[in-house]
């Protein structure tokens, strides 16, 4: 019917090639795109299909309030904050760094404004490398934090078992020692540990202390430090501020303090190294760097929840994960 | 559109046949009912194809031509459009379950095994439903990877990256509201772990137990919110973020390509 005049032949006197119109470098959508979709979305069903049919849904028991099962874990894309709980306070690790990843995510197009590199893949010039890089540093450096971190077989409760076990009766425990809990003596198991279980005192003058013992005891001289203002009282709607504020210094070392400058440290690590060899120049190559590292470091933390974590959230070898369904 | 020159009398049996086609075809596709169905002719020519998707209310999100480099399977592998497809089969599928499903604590886990048992397909739909379900999570990240590494949140598409961020989250709590329904044990306690981190947010903790799991701990008024929002609240509102985010591809210039 309509014939297709762009298959017109051209003049011979205007032999010279022009540059192809941007109206022939188009092809109509109706075939070639609508086919390729459609194939797609077949080929897709089938294997869903296929799966169901032979790989079936997990149902467990009913639900049971009474039965908590050891280990109970989230949904595979939840276990990166399930793992992160589990070295860090919770506010950071549930709400506060994936709200700021997303946050980070959503930002990334209104700091990067160049309009460089797009529409194909690894657009710039170190991109692929840079990738490469950050992806396997994110899996090393998430690894060794969890190796270090949280779990009776981690490399530093070895390391830390020299420090003696604390006298239960003294009232300062002067050299740093480890309360515990049972018969064995155990060593730092996780950061927490250094809040919870870790204790020493050093001399200091009385009048800077609630109390008048001479002496600076860890933790327990510094979990309750009133912050400023703390009489005044305020409220936003049902929301309490600023009431009675306190402060648990060691808790914030432990939980807070300590886990986000290592993970701030190596962040910056990373990229102040490939500033300085100079593979890392424009705003799109940092943010190739942030954005492959938070999402291998989210991969890498669900896979370690997934098959590293077995009752009590212990870190064990994926062939000895039994769940005790309570 | 029905333009046939005369064959003349058919001839010998092979013509006869082909004429008892061609009355048929016309018949079938050039009648006055289907003709108000599909206003453009059959489309085997540049002006019907461009026209099918132009006045087709579910090929219009598509421009009628495309750059040709966008149709090279490495572009985009299909990314976004086969999250929007586990979309539409966990909408179909979902749709199938909620005829057995009441979300009551007393009967979910009952009906889940039952359905499992007694109801012809069940099992597979309920099958369908979860890997489905897991499949948009993974393919919803594999296409905010290949829209990062080809550059394509890049001016002037940053608003539709933006968009897609809020895809990424509905997508997932789409997945984790619809992780409870089953009410088994796996279901509870996955939910409970996430009902701690939610509890655990800075000054709003309390809140975010109360509004959005229903209670203190996880219970029957977190089944019937999760439920109401799996169903009918998250499935709208992700539509409207799709709707917004396809209709922005074509209003930025279409797919992101080399300047």
């Amino acid at each position: 019917m309509a014939v297709d005049t762009r298959a017109a032949p051209q003049p011979a006197a205007k032999a010279r090639p022009r540059p192809k119109r941007e109206r022939e470098e188009e092809v109509l959508v109706w075939p070639d795109l609508v086919f390729i979709e459609f194939i797609s979305a077949v080929l897709f069903t089938i294997t869903f299909l296929m799966l169901s049919v032979f790989i079936n849904a997990p149902l467990l028991n009913r639900a049971n309030p009474e039965q908590t099962p050891n280990p109970s874990k989230a949904p595979w894309y939840f276990l990166n904050l399930q793992e992160l709980l589990l070295h860090m306070d919770k506010a950071w690790a549930g709400v506060l760094l994936p709200t700021i990843a997303l946050a980070f995510f959503a930002a990334i197009p209104y700091i990067d404004r160049s309009r460089e590199g797009q529409g194909v893949w690894f657009g710039s010039k170190n991109a692929v490398r840079l990738t490469v890089i950050s992806a396997v540093y994110a899996v090393i450096i998430s690894g060794a934090l969890v190796a270090f971190d949280s779990g009776d077989r981690t490399y530093t409760e070895n390391l830390t078992r020299w420090i003696p076990s604390c006298n239960g009766d003294a009232q300062h425990q002067g050299t740093p020692c480890l309360r515990d809990e049972g018969d064995d003596h155990i060593g730092i198991v996780s950061t927490k540990d250094i809040s919870k279980r870790l204790e020493f005192s050093i001399p200091w003058p009385n009048a800077l202390l609630a109390d008048d013992d001479s002496n600076l005891d860890w933790p327990e001289d510094l979990d309750h430090i009133g912050v400023p203002f703390n009489n005044i009282c305020g409220n936003i709607g049902s929301f309490h501020l600023w009431c009675d504020m306190h402060l648990n210094i060691p808790s914030i070392m432990a939980e807070q303090v300590i886990p986000l400058s290592s993970i701030a440290f190596f962040a910056v690590a990373i990229i102040y190294v490939l500033f300085r060899i100079g593979w890392l120049r424009t705003k799109r190559d940092l943010f190739i760097v942030m954005f492959t590292a938070v999402l291998v470091a989210y991969l890498t933390l669900s896979m370690v929840g997934s098959f590293f974590r077995g009752e009590g959230q212990n870190l064990i070898w994926p062939w000895e994960i039994k769940v005790d369904e309570g | 559109m029905a333009v046939t020159e005369d064959p003349g009398k058919p001839r010998n049996l092979s013509e006869r046949i082909q004429a008892l086609q061609d009355r048929a075809y016309n018949a079938l596709f050039h009648n006055y009912v289907w003709q108000s169905i599909f206003r453009s002719g059959y489309p085997n020519t540049p002006r019907n194809q461009m026209l099918v998707v132009a006045t087709n209310v579910f090929l219009h999100l598509h421009p009628t031509r495309i750059h040709r480099t966008h149709v090279k399977i490495t572009h985009t592998y299909c990314l976004g459009g086969l999250t929007f497809f586990m979309f539409l089969i966990l909408t179909v599928t979902g749709v199938l379950l909620m005829f057995y499903y009441v979300p009551s604590v007393e009967r979910a886990y009952q009906d889940i095994a039952a359905l499992e048992t007694n109801v012809k397909f069940g099992l597979l739909m309920r099958n369908m439903h979860r890997w489905t379900a897991h499949a948009m999570v993974i393919l919803v990240f594999l296409h905010m990877m290949r829209v990062f590494y080809t550059g394509a949140y890049k001016p002037p598409r940053e608003f539709n990256w933006v968009v897609g961020v809020i895809l990424l989250v509905l997508t997932l709590v789409l997945s984790f509201t619809g992780y409870l329904l089953p009410w088994d044990q796996l279901a509870l306690w996955a939910v409970t772990v996430g009902h701690g981190i939610g509890g655990s947010a800075p000054y709003f903790g309390d809140e975010t137990q109360l509004i959005v799991f229903g209670g203190f701990e996880v219970g029957p008024s977190t089944l019937i919110r999760f439920y109401t929002l799996h169903v009918i609240a998250l499935p709208l509102i992700a539509a409207v973020f799709m709707a917004v985010h396809f209709w922005r591809i074509r209003r930025d210039g279409g797919m992101a390509r080399p300047l």
